[in-house]
C-alpha cells in the first residue's frame, strides 16, 4: 500500500489504546489520526455523564473521539502535532510511511499538552535536525519537553515548495500559548481543540472524512449538536462569555482566510463543501456558550 | 527548597526562568499524621532536586495519594521517578480527563481514580475536596480544598512571576504581597480565553468559591503559597483578570 492509496481508505498501525490510522487528505497532506474504536463506549463512559443532557449520549448513539497530527509532505516535510505517548509506536511508523524515505524538517506543536506534543522527543531522536515549532509568547518550553523550539507568531510563514504555512490567531484554545495553521495552496485550516464532531464507531465512522459520513446518516443537526458539547467541555470559560462577540470572531475567521478543508485535531477532517459546514459550526458555538454550566464553586 | 507553608504543609519545587521573570513549579506535600499527600510532582526536568527535597522531607514515610490539578508536564512529568519510588501510590485526577492519554503511561491505569466536582474523601483528620476550576488550560484540571490547612490548590490559576530573590519564599508578610501587576503578566499568557470574557461573571463565581469555604492559603503551583490578607490577593487578581480582558480591547 502506497501512502497516496489511503486517499480511499485508511491504513492503520497498532491496535487498540495503541492504534493510529492514516488518511491522505490531498496526495502530500496526510491525517494520521488515534481513537480507541470498539474500546470507545469503555472509555468514554464517565466522560459525558456531567453533560445537562447526558442521556443523550447514553443511549444508542456511542461516540468516538479521535486525537489527531497532519502531515505535509512536500520539497520540505512539516508535522501538526505529535500524537501522545501511549501512541508512540505506531504514530512514528505511520509518519514513517507518510514521508516514504523523505526527511522530517519541521515539527510544528500547536499546544504543549501530552496528545498535541507528547512524541516530540521520539521523533527527534529519529529526525535530530527537524526544526521545532512553538508560539511565541513567554513560555518555558524545556518543561514541556520542547527544548531549543524556534517560536513563531501569527502571520509568520514557513515555506514548504508548494505548500506554504501561515501561524494563525488561535482563537479558542484552552492553553494560552496556542497557534492555529493555514496551508495556503490547499485552504486547509488546522484549528487544534476547536471545531470538532464526534463520530460512531458502530457506523464504521473510525478514520472516515466528514464528508463521507454524510452517506451514513450523520447529518447538519447532530454536526451542530456535536460542536456545541465539545466546545461546552473544552471550553468551561464559556460561561463567562457573551456568544455574539464569539459568533463575530468566527465570521471575521472565515472571512479572513478562504478555508477549503478544515482539520480539526478532535474531529473528523472536512475535505469537500466546507463552505457549507460554517454555520454548523457557528451555531454550535453559539448554543455551547448558551448552556448551562454547573460549576462546583 | 523545603519551605514550610502552615500546620502540616510544605511547599518544594525550583523555578525556571521565562522572559517574563521567573516562574516556580511546585510540589505541595501534606504531612498527613504519617500518610503523606503529595499535590503534584513537579517537571520532569528537576527530576532528581525533587526527589531529593521529597526524600529529605518524607523520611520513611511512604506518599499515599498523589493528587494532579492537571496531567501536563510541569505538573506531571516527574510522575516516572515518583511511581518508580513509590508504586502503589495512588492518583486522583479530574473525571474531564482521558487518563490513558494524558497521563504518561507510566503507572498502571487502575492506580488512577477521576472524581467530580464535589467529591469530597476523607484522609485522617482532614476534608479533601475537589471543585472546578475556574482559571485553567486544561480541560481535565481541578482545584482541590483540604480543610485542615484551609489551603486551595489553583494549580495554574493565581501563578505570578517573581524575581529571583523571591522566586522560593512563602507570601506571609505585608513586604512580599503579589502585586496585581504580577497576577496580570502571568494570567495573560497562561488564559488567553480571557479576551472573551465579561470579567465581571468571572469575579462573582471566584468570591463565591472563597466565600463557600475556609481559604486561608492560596496555593498555586506556578508561584509560592500566599497565607496573608487572602482578600487582598482575591481582589488583585480579579483586578488582574479585568485588565488583561481590556488589554485586547485597545
Ligand atoms: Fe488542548
Ligand atoms: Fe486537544
Ligand atoms: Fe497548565
Ligand atoms: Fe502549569
Ligand atoms: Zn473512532
Amino acid at each position: 500500500m502506497t501512502p497516496q492509496d489511503t486517499l480511499k481508505e485508511a491504513k492503520v498501525f497498532g491496535e487498540g489504546l495503541e492504534r493510529v490510522a492514516v488518511r491522505a487528505i490531498t496526495p502530500n497532506i496526510f491525517w494520521l489520526t488515534h481513537c480507541l474504536g470498539d474500546l470507545a463506549e469503555e472509555y468514554y463512559k464517565e466522560y459525558f455523564a456531567v453533560l445537562p443532557n447526558a442521556e443523550d449520549y447514553a443511549g444508542d448513539r456511542i461516540v468516538d473521539y479521535p486525537f489527531s497530527s497532519f502531515l505535509i509532505v512536500d520539497e520540505k516535510s512539516l508535522l501538526i502535532d505529535t500524537c501522545g505517548p501511549k501512541q508512540k509506536d505506531a504514530f512514528l511508523d505511520a509518519v514513517q510511511f507518510c514521508l516514504d524515505g523523505r526527511q522530517l524538517d519541521y515539527i510544528w506543536i500547536s499546544h504543549v499538552e501530552l496528545p498535541h506534543a507528547g512524541n516530540t522527543g521520539s521523533l527527534k531522536r529519529i529526525w535530530p535536525d527537524a526544526q521545532v515549532v512553538t508560539v511565541a509568547g513567554g513560555e518555558n518550553y524545556d518543561l514541556h519537553g520542547l527544548e531549543n523550539a524556534m517560536t513563531a507568531a501569527p502571520g509568520d510563514v514557513i515555506e514548504l515548495g508548494a505548500h506554504s504555512v501561515e501561524m494563525v490567531d488561535a482563537l479558542f484554545v484552552d492553553h494560552g500559548l496556542s497557534q492555529w495553521l493555514f496551508e495556503r495552496k490547499t485552504g486547509m485550516m488546522f484549528t487544534a481543540d476547536w471545531a470538532h464532531n464526534l463520530h460512531e464507531p458502530a457506523k464504521c465512522h473510525c478514520f472516515k472524512f466528514l464528508d463521507e459520513m454524510l452517506d451514513t446518516g450523520y447529518d447538519a443537526a447532530t454536526h451542530i449538536e456535536d460542536i456545541k458539547v465539545n466546545a461546552w467541555y473544552q471550553f468551561p470559560w464559556l460561561a463567562w462569555c457573551d456568544a455574539d462577540i464569539l459568533c463575530e470572531a468566527i465570521d471575521d475567521l472565515f472571512e479572513q482566510y478562504d478555508v477549503q478543508i478544515l482539520a480539526p485535531s478532535h474531529g473528523n477532517p472536512i475535505r469537500k463543501d466546507f463552505k457549507t459546514f460554517i454555520p454548523a459550526i457557528r451555531d454550535g458555538m453559539r448554543m455551547a456558550a448558551e448552556m448551562p454550566f454547573s460549576h462546583v464553586l | 527548597m523545603i519551605q514550610h507553608i502552615t500546620d502540616d504543609l510544605y511547599q518544594i519545587g525550583e523555578h525556571v526562568q521565562t522572559e517574563h521573570g521567573f516562574e516556580a513549579v511546585l510540589t505541595y506535600v501534606i504531612l498527613n499524621d504519617g500518610n503523606p499527600i503529595l499535590i503534584d510532582c513537579g517537571s520532569h526536568i528537576h527530576r532528581d532536586s525533587v526527589m531529593a527535597q521529597l526524600n529529605e522531607l518524607l523520611g520513611e514515610a511512604i506518599p499515599e495519594y498523589l493528587l494532579l490539578t492537571h496531567s501536563e508536564l510541569p505538573h506531571a512529568g516527574n510522575i516516572a521517578s515518583v511511581a518508580e519510588k513509590w508504586p502503589n501510590i495512588k492518583v486522583i485526577v479530574s473525571n474531564v480527563m482521558l487518563p490513558y492519554i494524558e497521563v504518561l503511561p507510566v503507572l498502571p491505569l487502575k492506580q488512577i481514580t477521576q472524581v467530580v466536582p464535589g467529591t469530597k474523601i476523607e484522609l485522617k483528620s482532614r476534608t479533601v475536596e475537589f471543585v472546578d476550576a475556574l482559571l485553567k488550560d486544561q480541560p481535565g484540571s481541578h482545584w482541590i480544598h483540604d480543610s485542615r490547612t484551609g489551603t486551595l490548590f489553583t494549580g495554574d490559576g493565581f501563578g505570578y512571576m517573581t524575581d529571583s530573590a523571591g522566586s522560593q519564599t512563602v507570601i506571609n508578610g505585608s513586604a512580599n504581597e503579589v502585586s496585581q501587576t504580577a497576577f496580570e503578566v502571568y494570567h495573560k499568557i497562561a488564559f488567553r480565553f480571557l479576551r472573551w470574557i465579561k470579567p465581571e461573571r468571572i469575579a462573582e463565581d471566584l468570591r463565591k468559591m472563597f466565600t463557600k469555604r475556609n481559604v486561608q492559603v492560596i496555593a498555586p503551583i506556578h508561584g509560592n503559597a500566599i497565607t496573608v490578607n487572602i482578600t487582598g490577593h482575591l481582589d488583585r487578581a480579579i483586578a488582574a483578570l479585568a485588565a488583561v480582558n481590556a488589554s485586547y480591547k485597545k
